[in-house]
């Protein structure tokens, strides 16, 4: 048996760490940890709520938005505050922009270096990478000149010596299947979402002010709708909007999907790897009509417990026995001891480091192991995610969802049962972001109707000042992030926050075991996945990968 | 495969006539860089000359305690061949937001570089670093980023602090600052430090700073804070475009009000650009699109040290600290005035109370006078 | 310091306190204090002014602002000059008026803090220039003044081009930035709002029990002091000599 460890685990937003059991090639055991804490909600203790989404906001650059979203909606449930339609519609197309552009940076930039071996590139025909470009798509840049520069690129890149950022990767390792030509398109495709990101980001900046970490606004939206001024959403800026995200569907669809389904077909192998728990959580969001009307939601919510597609089970983040966090095996304490789990609302978080002391070659597992809370729904362990998503929509008999599964499915040739794996995770990440490619362009619609009819409205001020409420208040927020389902709840008392507690998707996803010592989900995925050379551990990072993991998200 | 690197180094100029880009788009690289370091005509052929004669610069990048939007807003910089250059061009030795290697690949090629290129490299900082408790509240491969950040600063020829993190502890270290984040400046002292402050800097910001030291192979001129000068000199109020509207005392009262609507100065609604020291009001962000307050929000004052600390975001004057939420220098003024005026009263009655009879004399001697004078 | 017990009735000799300098700087210094105040409040927190007018016709702010910068230009080489005169002006325009040098100092102070603000009875501590409690709190005025000055020329550097501000560019570095600067610049407004009631509430105070000519005393530079208090403040200054 050895035991190996892979840290840092790179392509990731934060510090995490894996520690696996090998056996025979295969991993017998793993431990997931996170080696980063901030104590964000300490340090949201006693401020103005009003303030909370900046703060919260900067839990993570990467899904860049999506703990604002939450933050705010959890005051503006704790204060009852309504707001306005065109208000919903903004933040809904903001969601839009940000999980399309996270999807496209994780496959191509995170993601794509586990499968596209950039080096083999150099070897690639670029009349045949043309021909096979152009049969699976019709993207425009596709022509053997276009392939041809750039591997002349590439072999200059390679030949100067420095590497960069593809300096030790494991290029040549047998886990590498694709032919030189696919391997060629992933790189110029890597290099041309590289480009493409910094545009769709834009819509953000233009309701948000910038990119990363645009702002919000408890009640609403501060950009005024202003067809009159220069400065507010007018036409040119609606028009700016509406071009940026049929340019991310266009790359969604011309380029996203079709080198997914022309990578998968060699790596079907991996449609058996890294499936792991099997229960899958969503909150639901994107809403038609409001994030209170949970029926119409483009996600909806739901539970699916042991691949049992044929049950939805309901979700209430407000019941506290059914969201809990405990710490176990995490380095912090509770006043009402370690084995307690403790719904967000009653949440603590005490640090209490027992780990080694750095330098350290292993963490001592036995023990507790990780800043991340270990989080449960009536006690289970949930993966949360795309495919969690996929599979709820799947399951609750939308149209939409079928429709692009089995789609999927059938262009694969692959049974339903492939969805639970490492490969299920990584497709239905590009599916998900077909469908919000498609639902950005309705909400534009939408926004652009209710304009035309007169409604201009952006923000409810009516509860803005403190002292307009209650003396308590508790609210819970929710939304559904790149990396799957978040929630903030807070409590408010005497106009300051009194307790402020984010659960987060990779929290979820990567937390170390709970009291009764199971797994969560990178660590049931990683169970009996191959490791072929222990010392160059691609096939965890293809797992991990698969989950797009965020630490600084999970810990926070 | 483990692909063996020599340290045979390619200008930039070499470098982009192979990848097919004209002389022509070359020189209007240079000239945007120029222009965004506020020289004159002359300082482009300076800069022509750098980039074309100039070898690459290795770089190690490390994430410390922060959110990763410092990287995103680096790749956000827009100018496409900016991107290229600083992204594939610069010679990204150890990132651990893109690079391939993971593990004990990716410390090796961080200690590659820090070997071959020992007093040469850059080293970038995105992050604050845990000092207590032993350094365990940030580790990366079972090293707390204390003892890393001493081990790479070591040989770096500067260090660049990216973000508010690096540059003054940001969010982690806003009241209590339960992990003691701190700032890489109060840590390394022995290297000149660049800050370049802001949560996330704007991107091209990012872009120019580094390209400032690739041209010229000095740091860009430094403020007080040490700050480049060249973004950091004005404040977002100067350059705001809403400040006739501050000068002319149109403001908007509350949000999405009609003074809203009219694109009215968001100084009542809590903007902190006249104390923000950045470009945003010049540059903008996302390549010119908006910037917070073109986006109906005020400046927040993002790249200024214990931010988080001066808010709360909605409001003028922040608020004292045990005084109560709304407890401003002004509520507590006015009330100390009250206390002043209640005191004087209280003072001016037990005058006429315990010295009246002083008072009196003062009053009868007076009279006195008086009765003499009519007695004449 | 020189104190007598006083006996009635009084007779009172004319005495020359404050030079014209000091009394066109205290005027000086009091309009140009009531003006930054009033204009600091307005920077600080401006009306809502709800116009239709275009803001090219309105240059409320930027009005008021350009009286603060004046006020404040008037006010710094007003106290400058001030600080001058304390070495080159009459005894009690002095500067050890204000500054405590030694433990005498104190005791006086306590003094005046007795008969003055506790109205204990007892011995009444006159004097011809400032009272101890009264020079001392100058002195923090002064202290303030400085304050308000590298706080306000601080701020005002950045945007200005001409050396002079330009002297206090360094000033934001110091406490961190403009932000904080700003709020030390503002707290401080307070100490005067508060300084200024009081100050006028005691000049008032003491014209009223002493029936010196207190008030007028800034007019014409005259105060009129008891014959005694004016012997032995004679015949002290004739020791010293
Ligand atoms: C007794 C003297 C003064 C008082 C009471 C006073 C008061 C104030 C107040 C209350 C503010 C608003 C601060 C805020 O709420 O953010 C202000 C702003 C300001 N004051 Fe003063 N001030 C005084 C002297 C000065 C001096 C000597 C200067 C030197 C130039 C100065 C320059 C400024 C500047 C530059 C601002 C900021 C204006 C802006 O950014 O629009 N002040 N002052
Ligand atoms: C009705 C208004 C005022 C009157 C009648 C008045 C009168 C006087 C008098 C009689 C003195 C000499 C007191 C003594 O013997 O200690 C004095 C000193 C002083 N007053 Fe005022 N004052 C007025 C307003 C102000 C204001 C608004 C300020 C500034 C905030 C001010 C600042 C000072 C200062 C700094 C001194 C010390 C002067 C020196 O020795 O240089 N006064 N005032
Ligand atoms: N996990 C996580 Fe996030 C996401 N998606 C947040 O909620 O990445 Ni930074
Ligand atoms: S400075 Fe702000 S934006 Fe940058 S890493 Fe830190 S928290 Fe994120
Ligand atoms: S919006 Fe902010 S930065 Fe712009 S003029 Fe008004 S106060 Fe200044
Ligand atoms: S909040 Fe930051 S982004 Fe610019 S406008 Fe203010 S400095
Ligand atoms: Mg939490």
């Amino acid at each position: 048996m050895t035991r190996i460890v892979v840290d840092p685990i790179t392509r990731i937003e934060g510090h995490l760490r894996i520690e696996a059991e090998i056996n025979n090639g295969k991993i017998t055991d793993a431990f997931s940890s996170g080696t980063m804490v901030r104590l964000i909600e300490e340090i949201l203790r006693g401020r103005d709520p009003r303030d909370a989404w900046a703060f919260v906001g900067r839990v993570c650059g990467v899904c860049t938005t999506v703990h604002s979203l939450a933050s705010i909606r959890a005051v503006e449930d704790a204060l009852d505050i309504t707001i306005p339609p065109n208000a919903e519609l903004v933040r809904n197309l903001m969601f839009c922009a940000q999980n399309v552009q996270d999807h496209v940076i994780h496959f191509y930039h995170l993601h794509a270096l586990d499968w596209v071996d950039v080096v083999s590139a150099l070897k690639a025909d670029p009349k045949k990478t043309s021909e096979i470009a152009q049969s699976i798509s019709n993207w425009p840049k596709s022509s053997p000149g276009y392939f041809s520069d750039l591997q002349k690129r590439l072999t200059k890149f390679v030949e100067s010596g420095q590497l960069g950022i593809f300096a030790n990767g494991y290029w040549g390792h047998p886990a590498y299947k694709l032919p030189a030509e696919i391997n060629l398109i992933g790189v110029a495709h890597y290099l041309e979402a590289l480009e493409w990101q910094k545009e769709i980001a834009k819509v953000h900046t233009i309701f948000g002010g910038k990119n990363p970490h645009p702002n919000f606004l408890v009640g609403g939206m501060a950009c005024s709708i202003s067809l009159d001024d220069a400065s507010g959403i007018n036409a040119e800026r609606l028009a700016y909007v509406g071009k940026l995200l049929k340019d991310a569907q266009q790359f969604v669809e011309q380029v996203y999907i079709p080198d997914l389904l022309a990578i998968a077909p060699y790596y079907l192998d991996w449609g058996a790897i890294g499936g792991g728990l099997g229960n899958f959580m969503a909150y639901g969001d994107l809403s038609t009509s409001g994030y209170r009307d949970v029926g119409n939601y483009k996600f909806p919510p739901g539970v699916i417990l042991n691949k049992d597609l044929s049950k939805i089970h309901e979700v209430d983040l407000r019941n506290d026995s059914e969201v809990e966090e405990y710490i176990t095996n995490s380095w912090y304490e509770y006043a009402g001891g370690d084995g307690v789990g403790l719904h967000p609302w009653k949440g603590e978080t005490k640090l209490k480091y027992t780990g080694p002391k750095p330098p350290f070659d292993f963490l001592n597992t036995e023990d507790k192991y990780s800043y991340l809370k270990t989080p449960r729904w009536k006690g289970h362990a949930m993966e949360v995610g795309p495919l969690a998503r996929m599979l709820v929509g799947y399951a609750s008999g939308r149209p939409e969802f079928k429709e692009v599964v089995d789609y999927a499915l059938s262009a694969l040739n692959v049974p339903a049962t492939a969805l639970f794996s490492t490969l299920g995770r990584t497709a239905a990440r590009g599916l998900e972001a077909k469908l919000v490619a498609g639902w950005g362009l309705e909400f534009y619609d939408q926004l652009i109707n209710n304009i035309k009819n007169g409604d201009t409205r952006m923000a409810n001020t009516e509860k803005f000042k403190p002292e307009t409420w209650p003396k308590k208040a508790m609210g819970v927020g929710h939304t559904e992030a790149p990396r799957g389902a978040l929630a903030h709840w807070i409590v408010i008392e005497d106009q300051k926050i009194a307790n402020y507690q984010l659960v987060v998707p990779s929290t979820w996803n990567a937390s170390p075991r709970d009291k009764e010592g199971k797994s969560s989900a990178y660590e049931a995925a990683l169970k009996d996945t191959p490791v072929h050379d222990v010392n160059q551990p691609l096939e965890i990072l293809r797992t991990i990968h698969s989950f797009d993991p965020c630490l600084a998200c999970a810990v926070h | 495969m483990i692909i063996e690197t020599s340290t045979k180094r390619k200008t930039y100029y070499e470098e982009l006539t192979e990848k097919g880009y004209s002389r022509r788009d070359f020189m209007k690289f240079c000239t945007m860089i120029a222009a965004y370091m506020g020289l004159q005509s002359s300082g482009v052929a300076q800069v022509t000359e750098a980039l074309k004669t100039k070898p690459r610069l290795p770089v190690i990048w490390m994430h410390f305690q922060e959110c990763t939007c410092c990287s995103e807003s680096f790749i956000r910089s827009s100018h496409p061949i900016v991107a290229d250059i600083i992204l594939d061009k610069l010679s990204l030795d150890y990132t651990e937001t893109l690079m391939a290697a993971a593990g004990h690949q990716a410390e090796e090629a961080m200690h590659k570089t820090m070997k071959e290129h020992y007093g040469e490299y850059v080293l970038c900082v995105e992050g604050s670093v845990p000092l207590g408790a032993d350094g365990v509240y940030c580790m990366i491969g079972g090293k707390s980023s204390l003892d890393i950040l001493h081990e790479v600063a070591e040989g770096a020829k500067a260090i660049i602090c990216w973000g508010s993190c690096a540059s003054n502890g940001c969010v982690q270290a806003a009241k209590p600052n339960p992990t003691t984040a701190t700032p890489i400046h109060k840590i390394i002292k022995n290297k000149p430090i660049i800050k370049v402050p802001g949560c996330p800097p704007i991107g091209e910001v990012m872009a120019g700073t580094i390209v400032h030291i690739l041209t010229f192979g000095t740091l860009p001129a430094l403020d007080g804070i040490g700050r480049p000068k060249a973004f950091y000199s004005k404040r977002v109020h100067d350059s705001c475009y809403r400040r006739p509207y501050y000068d002319a005392g149109l403001y908007v009262e509350s949000f999405d009000d009609e003074n809203a609507k009219r694109g009215y100065c968001l100084y009542k609604v809590g903007c902190k650009g006249p104390s923000t020291y950045n470009a945003c009001g010049v540059m903008r962000w996302n390549n010119g699109v908006s910037f917070p307050i073109q986006s109906g929000h005020g400046c927040f004052g993002c790249s200024e040290e214990s931010f988080w600390d001066n808010g709360p975001l909605y409001q003028r004057l922040p608020n004292i600290a045990g005084f109560g939420i709304e407890a401003t220098a002004d509520t507590v003024g006015k009330v100390a005035l009250g206390v002043t005026a209640a005191g004087i009263a209280a003072h001016a009655v037990a005058t006429n109370l315990r010295k009246k009879k002083m008072i009196d004399n003062l009053i009868s001697e007076g009279k006195e006078s008086e009765q003499e004078l009519k007695a004449e | 310091m020189n104190t007598t017990v006083l006996s009635k009735p009084h007779k009172l000799r004319r005495v020359f306190v404050w030079q014209l300098p000091v009394r066109v700087y205290h005027w000086l210094n009091a309009l140009s204090i009531l003006v930054l105040i009033a204009t600091g409040f307005f920077i600080g927190n401006p009306l809502a002014i709800l116009s239709g007018k275009e803001a090219s016709d309105l240059y409320i702010m930027g009005t008021v602002r350009f009286i603060h910068f004046v006020a404040a230009y008037i006010f710094f080489f007003n106290f400058a000059f001030r600080i001058y005169w304390g070495f080159v002006g009459n005894k009690y325009a002095g500067w050890k008026n204000f500054i405590p040098t030694n433990k005498q100092f104190f005791k006086d102070m306590w003094a005046v803090i007795k008969t003055d603000i506790f109205m204990t009875k007892g011995s009444e501590l006159h004097t011809i220039g400032h009272n101890r409690v009264a020079g001392f709190i100058y002195f923090l005025t002064f202290i303030a003044f400085g304050i308000q000055c590298l706080t306000g020329f601080g701020l005002y550097s950045a945007t200005s081009d001409w050396w002079f501000p330009n002297l206090f560019a360094w000033v934001p570095a110091v406490v961190g930035g403009d932000f904080m600067l700003r709020q030390i610049h503002h707290w401080t407004m307070w100490f005067f709002i508060l300084f200024t009631v009081v100050h006028v509430y005691l000049v008032f105070y003491h014209d009223y029990v002493e029936g010196r000519g207190e008030i007028s005393s800034m007019g014409g530079g005259w105060k009129f002091i008891e014959e005694e208090i004016f012997e032995a403040n004679k015949k002290a200054e004739e020791k010293k000599k």
